[in-house]
């Protein structure tokens, strides 16, 4: 065996382990507090006295969120505006998965020429782009205000989401097993739905049931700047108009109350579908 | 009866796959196609069923130019045709039985092929075939499920559904244990002496050919050097099939 000998280290006199990344954040942190403190110190607060304010925003979130109500509206009218947002949510999503599959057929790059794959996908990538509020203000302009414009909106960017979601999963399904049936003289259509569509249904499932909860959010939103008279249009008139805090807190509450229950709802269908896989 | 007359094929202008192919392939025997790495055993075996498009030739099956044929015919001559793979190609998620009912789907019509319509006396024949298969009690298991040879044998169901005159075997066992290398070609024998049919199956293994194959055609760079029954396999006949090209050889010295 053969010892290397080596040379002691020489270290330099004085040690530094301010590295050059580490001089680079504490100069941008120093600058951004010293801004922060200049901001404050300069702030045209109009009167308005940081203490008696803060105490106004716990008593504010103290009335939303400890004391909530239901306000000027009743229990059954929000209940029914809540129901409104859910539906919205659910048929947006039913029609846009519908649409979505038939499209992502000819955005699949193993099911269509490349011509065709591309251009689909190029056009959804466009649709996406632009936010789902503005879609469904495009449309109000065309429709009017009102919830078939939240629905044909919010369906729209549905669609240009799925067809995404579905062709890259069909994509994934190997391409011999869609050969293996190609050859033995099967038409399209039926590779389709039994060889691609059994393969890819646990990504379906869970891409769509993403979509739900996405669209659920958003038809809140948009209930508020479509008038669709849902549940954001009355969480838009009690914050805004009513100023009505017991009744932003509640509606907070139950928005709160169908997040999980969707979660919920999430969770058991993947592990259903995970156990069969 | 296949025959398959001066086939050619060439992926890019420099270099032929394929040089004037022709070989024949009788039902009951067992024919298998051996040569090296690269020599074109899977060109010929995907032109059989038009899988590859090749350049010019005929491919004759029953009197019939697969290679003739418009787009429905060529789907009622391929229902016809059989195929077992390497990987086995099963849609995973699906049963056992599932799989099996697939060999039907081409003799349907759009409709009822999307449904998945089958008849009880179809899914009784699938059931049967899985049995012979010695696959019974595993007809509703998922086949991702099942081992590699299990689901070699899903593939043989499969390929028996369509009531084939033929069956391709694309390296059948390439990816099986010795046992189940042994099954799979006991099946296969015993299936083309059965049921008169042709079987065409590529093989790496020599040692397996020599067991099982009634007919053997060898083929070295797309050109067959060697069509003959078993028995006329020589010692030099098989350093013709297996010589490898001159450029190979120099690397090989080289190293």
């Amino acid at each position: 065996m053969k010892t290397v000998k080596q040379a002691p280290i020489s270290l330099p006199p004085k040690l530094s382990l301010l590295t050059r990344p580490r001089r680079i954040l504490r100069t941008v942190l120093g600058g951004l507090t010293l801004i922060t403190l200049y901001a404050l110190l300069t702030l045209n607060t109009a009167g308005l006295k940081i203490s008696s304010a803060m105490s106004s925003l716990g008593n504010n979130l103290n009335i939303m969120f400890l004391h909530p109500g239901v306000g000027q509206d009743t229990w059954s009218l929000l209940l029914r505006a809540l129901v409104t947002s859910i539906s919205l949510g659910l048929l947006t999503t039913i029609l846009g998965a519908l649409f979505a599959f038939f499209i992502a057929m000819g955005a699949a790059r193993n099911l269509a020429p490349a011509w065709l794959a591309n251009t689909i996908k190029a056009a959804m990538a466009f649709i996406r782009a632009i936010p789902t509020i503005l879609w469904v203000l495009i449309y109000s302009v065309v429709m009017g205000l009102g919830a078939s414009a939240a629905v044909v909106g919010l369906t729209f960017h549905s669609i240009a989401y799925l067809v995404k979601a579905y062709s890259e999963s069909i994509e994934a399904t190997p391409a011999e097993t869609i050969e293996a049936l190609k050859a033995s003289g099967v038409r399209f259509w039926p590779i389709v739905f039994q060889a691609i569509l059994p393969s890819i249904i646990p990504a379906l499932l869970s891409w769509t049931f993403i979509r739900f909860e996405i669209n659920f959010a958003n038809a809140v939103a948009v209930g508020a700047a479509a008038g669709a008279n849902d549940i954001g249009y009355y969480l838009f008139m009690a914050s805004g108009f009513y100023f009505n805090f017991h009744e932003v807190g509640l509606i907070v509450y139950l928005l709160l109350a169908v997040a999980v229950v969707l979660e919920i709802i999430s969770i058991q269908l993947r592990g259903h579908y995970l156990k069969q896989n | 009866m296949l025959k398959v007359i001066d086939l050619d094929k060439s992926y890019n202008r420099q270099k032929q796959s394929l040089k004037a192919v022709s070989f024949t392939a009788k039902p009951g025997e067992v024919t298998a196609i051996i040569g090296p790495s690269g020599a074109g055993k899977t060109t010929i075996l995907r032109s059989v069923n038009q899988l590859i498009k090749d350049d010019a030739g005929q491919i004759l099956l029953d009197d019939e130019d697969i290679r003739q044929a418009n787009k429905s015919d060529l789907r009622r001559i391929r229902h016809h045709i059989g195929m077992i793979f390497q990987n086995y190609n099963l849609i995973g998620p699906l049963t056992a039985l599932e799989n099996v009912l697939h060999g039907r789907l081409g003799a349907k019509s759009t409709f009822a092929g999307m449904l998945g319509l089958y008849s009880a006396t179809e899914k009784n024949e699938a059931a049967k075939l899985l049995q012979d298969v010695g696959l019974a009690d595993f007809a509703l298991q998922r086949c991702d499920q099942l081992s590699g040879g299990q689901q070699q044998r899903v593939g043989i169901a499969r390929a028996l559904m369509q009531h084939p005159k033929m069956i391709l075997c694309d390296e059948p066992i390439a990816s099986l244990d010795p046992k189940s290398t042994k099954l799979v070609m006991d099946i296969l024998r015993e299936l083309a002496q059965s049921k008169q049919l042709i079987i065409l199956i590529n093989l790496h293994q020599l040692d397996i050919a020599q067991t099982y194959a009634d007919h053997i055609v060898g083929i070295n760079q797309g050109t067959i050097v060697f069509e003959g029954p078993e028995r006329a396999l020589t010692p030099e006949k098989l350093q013709a099939i297996y010589r490898q090209p001159e450029t190979k050889a120099v690397t090989a010295d080289a190293n």
